[in-house]
């Protein structure tokens, strides 16, 4: 007879503010004192799985959240990199290049995670970054926590691309928007994987946009093909919750996490008799 | 037994015309293919193949499917689109298609996929969804077209109700389609699109962007395919020694010997495994 105490591993996929789903699945688990041994965190799921594993309550999380990712964050134009992709000779156009200004950004995050490191974590974490250059899967797993988090939400055109060490990161979503192999990886014996799809562009009017809307369907379908791989090979059990949206959640609605967040709980009542009986047998 | 051997070609712009390699050495040793499966770039070899177009011929006739002229305008354009000049949807193009349709109307006229030797499949990608479609029937111009779709370089191409761009937004190497279409040995010639070390432009990040993705989409579907298949897929990978330009057309004769070279290391396999499942 198996006594060991089985690992879970809670992996959060990207998703932007669909992310916040997890604070509901959270809920339901603290509920059945059901606790992680490691969070992963992708792109906006960085957010919360950093929040979780460094001890934030669910509350403290709620609110977190909406001063880190709201309309004001996302205000100010990068009027420079704008103008340097429409006069890259004048304006120095380089591969830092960025719809909006990540500064305020940077301050709600050092606000809410200040100096943090990884070694501040009750609980193992680790969360994903892209090397922009070659397009590998980066697990960031030590360091400042602000840092790997800028990493691994520059989503393509929107934010800047981050330096880290010496290497140039982006959103761990161009990698891997879903990354349940590292759980695997890290010995999970049970994992719980969250994840959504990116969102399109509302009407395409600029070549931004379609460049953003091409990025949401490459995204979709790395997610697609990943998971299928990693579902058909794995060793441990997968259990995915996808939360459904009846609107449309596009990456700055965070008005509308109060129910995203009832999403992401209902989604993980409808897994929970599974869940227990993996972890009774 | 028609469907035993298929030939794959993925996405890669010029260098798909490697599986004209491919093609000559399997011919040489007597081995006919009996599908082709192609996306983006593969699309117009894979039809070449299908249509029974002897290679030297296909090798001549793409030769020229992509010379300077068909990019014309394009600086202009994305300064214009760029600053909010002329409007941007998404039924938008940063080229006027006009030359290279008629390039390829030279080369593929009025043929359909009924006037293939073999079967035939082109994939694209449903330009709202990003779901994979795949194109079995009608005008096999209409269907390159769409497959070749590159986001942002060439406009949206509309087959029936959808409207529908590159498939290497999709799925790069389409392996599966000839997996459940029941092929048995499957040659796979696949491609990484080149990324980018500096990136001075607004399309040298998209399209260093796009690369990343379609790498790592190209990899997890290939993944994906090797684990679950019940078919025997042969991964045709040429090597390429020196860098060749997505639409370097001159490199055709350097990019099919390199092709040639990289299947002949398969042959034998691949008629041992055409013994074994006759």
């Amino acid at each position: 007879m198996n006594t060991r105490k089985k690992k879970i591993a809670l992996v959060i996929g990207a998703g932007s503010v669909k992310c916040a789903a997890a604070l509901g699945l959270w809920k339901v688990l603290e509920k059945e004192e059901i606790h992680f041994d490691m969070i992963v965190g992708c792109s906006g799921g960085s957010l919360y799985a950093a929040s979780m594993a460094l001890g934030f309550t669910l509350d403290e999380s709620v609110a977190k959240t909406k001063s880190l990712w709201n309309k004001s964050v996302t205000e100010k134009r990068n009027w420079r990199g704008l103008l340097s992709a429409v006069l890259p000779g004048l304006f120095g156009f380089n591969e830092k290049f960025s719809i909006i200004d990540d500064s305020r950004m940077l301050t709600r995050l050092r606000d809410v995670f200040g100096e943090k490191t990884f070694a501040d974590a009750h609980i193992p974490l680790t969360l994903m970054a892209t090397d922009f250059f070659n397009g590998e899967s980066i697990a960031l797993c030590e360091g400042k926590i602000v840092d790997a988090i800028r990493a691994s939400i520059a989503i393509p055109y929107i934010w800047p691309a981050w330096e880290r060490n010496g290497r140039l990161l982006i959103d761990g979503g161009a990698a891997n928007p879903l990354p349940v192999d590292v759980a695997i990886r890290e010995g999970a014996d049970i994992i719980l994987a969250i994840g959504f799809q990116s969102p399109f562009p509302s009407k395409i009017r600029s070549v931004s946009r379609y460049s953003f809307h091409i990025n949401s369907l490459l995204t979709n379908n790395l997610y697609g093909a990943n998971f299928a791989f990693h579902n058909a090979v794995h060793h441990a059990e997968i259990i995915s919750i996808f939360p459904e949206f009846e609107r449309p959640i596009r990456l700055f609605d965070t008005d509308q996490i109060p129910y995203v967040i009832e999403q992401g709980e209902k989604a993980m009542l409808e897994q929970l008799p599974y869940v227990k009986r993996l972890l009774e047998a | 037994m028609k469907n035993r051997l298929s030939i794959v070609i993925g996405s890669g712009g010029v260098l798909c015309a490697a599986s004209l390699g491919l093609y000559k050495a399997l011919r040489r040793e007597g081995l006919t293919p009996g599908m082709a499966v192609g996306c983006s770039g593969g699309s117009i070899y894979a039809a070449t193949i299908a249509l029974g177009m002897d290679p030297d011929e296909a090798q001549r006739l793409t030769l020229n499917l992509f010379t300077s002229d068909v990019f014309e305008g394009y600086t202009s354009n994305l300064k214009s689109a760029l600053s909010g000049e002329t409007r941007f949807t998404e039924m938008s193009s940063l080229i006027d298609d006009n030359i290279m349709y008629e390039r390829l109307r030279s080369v593929f006229a009025e043929k359909t996929f009924e006037d293939t030797v073999f079967p035939l499949h082109i994939v694209a990608t449903n330009l709202y969804t990003g779901e994979r479609v795949v194109i079995s029937s009608g005008s096999i111009l209409d269907a390159i077209r769409a497959s070749i779709a590159i986001p942002m370089i060439f406009s949206p191409w509309k087959i029936g109700d959808q409207m529908l761009v590159d498939g290497a937004v999709c799925d790069p190497l389409p392996i599966d389609v000839a997996i459940r279409q029941g092929s048995d040995v499957i040659a796979a010639v696949g491609f990484e699109m080149p990324t980018r070390k500096r990136m001075n432009s607004y399309t040298a990040v998209t399209t260093h962007f796009n690369s990343l993705y379609m790498n790592n989409i190209l990899k997890s579907t290939f993944a994906f395919y090797n684990a679950v298949h019940h078919a025997e897929i042969i991964p045709i990978l040429p090597d390429f020694e020196k860098p060749v330009g997505t639409f370097d057309t001159q490199q055709i004769p350097y990019i099919i010997e390199q092709g040639e070279r990289a299947a002949e290391e398969h042959i034998p396999y691949i008629k041992q495994l055409l013994l074994e499942t006759k």
